[in-house]
């Protein structure tokens, strides 16, 4: 029986895959970071399945060292050029910029915006962050990386003087605090949403309760079990309600659909995605690796993931099939992981298709958002749960690698989801608004 | 001004929006880059407002514009102007290089260090007043911006699928930039533009940044450097006449009246950066004058090659032509 609201789709595009290998897959293109023609394909790809929005995520630092770890994270096209390149490319499609009020000005950051909502026809979004990265600081003339909560202040404050800008119409707004000093008025028409659509990511209490007070859109990291998707979900509409905005905020977390015909080959796929990982040799105990956004992370080793299970896995060979005896020893988290494992791989530890080392060295870092793996069916079967248990209102599609995952949902998933009456057969408008179902604010 | 002579012939003829109305619908501006472009004209240069005009809409932001119409030309350059007082060189570096790569190295950078009191009062924030010393951040921007375009080596980015290499970390470097106005470390998170550096478009008299600019634009005639001229034509003298008188305050550069021969024969340069103050006036001088000028096929694909500049080195790649490089700084 279908859910009781709307399903929502946006696609998450890195070009080098959400996979951390995504980019050595055979048909992955592997410079798609650059080939703005591929990306304005992939992003017609999920116009013509009726996304709400193309995502471009950012991050204002470069660190090579993250190649093994997060390749995406070291360069990209920036996100304003690349989003006015794709709105030159689709018709409906909203696309979604990454901009961090911390290292931009507020009036430049609204006329930006406003711009790209005029030049699209209304379907920008900004998706607000307020990236803890000290290397950005760096960049921006900066000695020190500000704490959290100044941040945040900064953050909310520039998203008032960017509302107030693109509200302003001739007259000026005459912004003062202890922060800023912004006259107006911004000199552009009022976008065509009149505020861009806006998102929030984030599990912290500041970040909840922006997104609840602010946002349109938010969206979380995974959460490891059903109790804490519900919990999420739940804590976002109870903040909303406080604002009366519980009908208007979307949650939307992050989701990797491994997906293939048949259940065996998508497991075969996710197997042959991890495959391609560049491991790190097994060194020091308790070394850790720099992930880029998503923090610290274990190193791809036994080491690491005896850390991680709570035994002595080192030496061994990562192909060779784990003893019973030693996954029954593992720790109350690595029973957690084993669950994981067995969930994504069918593999368990005494069936007929048994654990590997290797598998145990795949579920020790964090992942970036949660997989699933199977049939179109069995996809649609995951999305449907979370719609209708309240743990989402909608889904990032993280793709694994591009162009080929974007292709396999679009054509093997969206069709079920659109026979089983959760998600849009055809747009009902041309913004991003209208895929939402909100209405264009009043001028404040 | 830095070296490298005109090797091309013909004339090359830019086309500067700073006097038009680009606040219709995106689909207008996008109609007009590429009639421009088939008529072949060079490039176009799109304004930019870091403040609301004090009659009327404001374009939108030149970047935005710039990579839009990017999508929807192939041939024509596309130089955007952003203001070094109103901008993070960081941020710029990664739009003008990310353009580049958007439009296959066909992008400019018309680099303005001018400041004004309505765009000071739309940009003060703690840690940062635009009218405070412009100057020393005009002069240390633009190297900076090409040394962050210089961060990646042109082979940097290697993405073997079969060894799992994806960048060649010995060849991405740190820029370590310590100014008076300006601290930034780099690397640059995009990958060395197409052109190496796009081109950098100054006015002759922006001292700032002239230094350090490809190309720079006079109000008169200057040897070496391009001639901002201003046409008014019509089919006769004396309605062009009118025009112009009509035009009020003009833009500004070598004014040109007349019918379309008079005014072709009226330039007084190679390479001539029009500007326009109505669409009428635009498409006038695309139809009627542009046919009439030297414009041989462009000899190159990317803007750099069309306007007959060389290439630039790496700074930090170890084995090229050191004395490229020295002309270069």
């Amino acid at each position: 029986m279908p859910a009781d609201r709307e399903l929502h789709l946006g696609l998450m595009f890195w070009a080098t895959g959400t996979h951390q290998a995504g980019w050595r897959h055979p048909d992955a293109s592997a410079d798609a970071a650059y080939d703005i023609e591929l990306i304005q394909e992939v992003c017609r790809t999920a116009e013509r399945a009726k996304f709400d929005f193309a995502f471009l995520g950012d991050r204002l630092a470069c660190d090579p060292a993250l190649q093994h770890s997060n390749p995406a994270q070291i360069s990209r096209l920036e996100p304003f050029a690349t989003a006015a390149a794709i709105a030159a490319a689709t018709t409906h499609i909203g696309v979604v910029v990454t901009a961090n009020p911390t290292y931009s000005d507020p009036f430049g950051v609204a006329r930006n915006l406003a711009s790209l909502d005029h030049i699209s026809g209304g379907r920008a979004a900004w998706n607000l962050v307020t990236g803890a990265d000290a290397a950005a600081a760096l960049n921006y003339s900066r000695d020190q990386h500000w704490d959290t909560q100044k941040r945040y202040d900064w953050a909310e404050e520039t998203l008032e003087i960017a509302r107030a800008l693109w509200d302003s119409g001739d007259q000026p707004i005459n912004h003062r605090s202890e922060y800023f000093s912004i006259d107006g008025p911004l000199g552009l028409p009022r976008p065509p949403q009149g505020h861009v659509v806006l998102l929030n990511a984030g599990t912290s209490d500041q970040a909840r309760e922006l997104g609840a007070r602010q946002a349109d859109m938010v969206f979380a990291g995974p959460q490891p079990t059903l109790a804490k998707r519900k919990e999420y979900y739940a804590d976002i509409k109870a903040r909303a309600a406080k604002y009366g905005r519980e009908d208007h905020v979307t949650v939307m977390p992050g989701l990797t659909p491994i997906v293939a015909p048949t259940t065996e080959e998508a497991v075969a796929l996710h197997d042959q995605l991890n495959s391609l990982i560049v491991l790190d040799p097994e060194v020091e105990v308790g070394e850790v690796v720099r992930a880029g956004g998503i923090g610290e992370g274990f190193k791809r080793n036994l080491v690491s993931a005896s850390e991680a299970f709570g035994v002595n896995l080192r030496g061994n060979d990562l192909n060779a099939v784990v003893p019973a005896e030693t996954l029954a020893r593992v720790s109350e988290d690595g029973r957690r992981r084993l669950a994981e494992i067995t969930r994504l791989t069918r593999r368990t530890a005494d069936g007929p298709e048994r654990i590997t080392y290797a598998d145990l060295v795949h579920a020790t870092p964090q992942q970036l958002s949660h997989v699933v793996v199977g049939n179109p069916e069995e996809i649609a079967d995951e999305i449907q749960l979370w719609l209708e248990e309240r743990m989402a209102d909608g889904f990032n599609i993280y793709p694994a690698y591009v162009p080929g995952s974007v292709t396999a949902f679009t054509e093997l998933v969206v069709p079920v989801l659109q026979r089983r009456g959760l998600f849009r057969k055809d747009y009902r408008g041309r913004t991003l608004r209208d895929h939402l179902g909100l209405a264009v604010p009043a001028v404040r | 001004m830095r070296s490298g002579a005109y090797s091309s012939s013909a004339t090359i003829v830019g086309y500067h929006l700073s006097g038009m109305d680009l606040t219709g619908p995106s689909s207008e501006l996008v109609a007009t880059a590429c009639a421009v472009e088939k008529a072949g004209a060079d490039y176009l240069v799109l304004p930019d407002r870091t403040a609301a005009m004090p009659d009327g809409a404001s374009p939108p932001t030149a970047l935005i514009a710039g990579a839009f119409l990017a999508a929807h030309t192939s041939e024509i350059g596309i130089v955007v102007t952003a203001a070094t007082g109103y901008h993070e060189p960081y941020s710029l570096a990664r739009q003008i290089a990310s353009l580049d790569h958007i439009s296959a190295g066909r992008v400019g950078w018309f680099a303005d260090s001018a400041t004004d009191a309505a765009s000071d009062a739309n940009h003060r924030r703690e840690g940062h007043d635009p009218a405070a010393a412009p100057e020393t951040r005009a002069l240390e921007f633009v190297p900076l911006v090409r040394d962050l375009w210089d961060s990646w080596e042109d082979d940097a980015f290697v993405h073997e699928k079969d060894t799992g290499r994806f960048v060649d970390p010995a060849k991405i470097h740190v820029v370590d930039h310590v100014g008076t106005a300006l601290a930034v470390r780099g690397p640059l998170n995009v990958i060395r533009p197409p052109q190496g550096h796009p081109v950098v478009f100054a006015r002759a008299a922006d001292t700032s940044v002239a230094h350090h600019a490809d190309v720079l634009v006079s109000d008169v005639p200057q040897q070496g450097h391009v001639l901002a001229v201003e046409p008014f034509v019509a089919a006769d003298e004396a309605a062009a006449r009118e025009l112009h008188a009509a035009a009020g305050s003009p833009a500004g550069g070598d004014v040109l009246v007349g019918t379309p021969e008079q005014v072709a024969a009226q330039l007084r340069a190679r390479h001539v950066l029009v500007r326009f103050t109505t669409r009428a006036q635009l498409v006038a001088f695309t139809t009627h004058v542009l046919p009439l000028l030297d414009k041989s096929a462009p000899t190159g694909a990317t803007l750099r090659e069309r306007l007959g500049l060389p290439a630039v080195a790496n700074r930090f790649a170890p084995t090229q032509d050191k004395e490229l490089i020295g002309n270069a700084r």
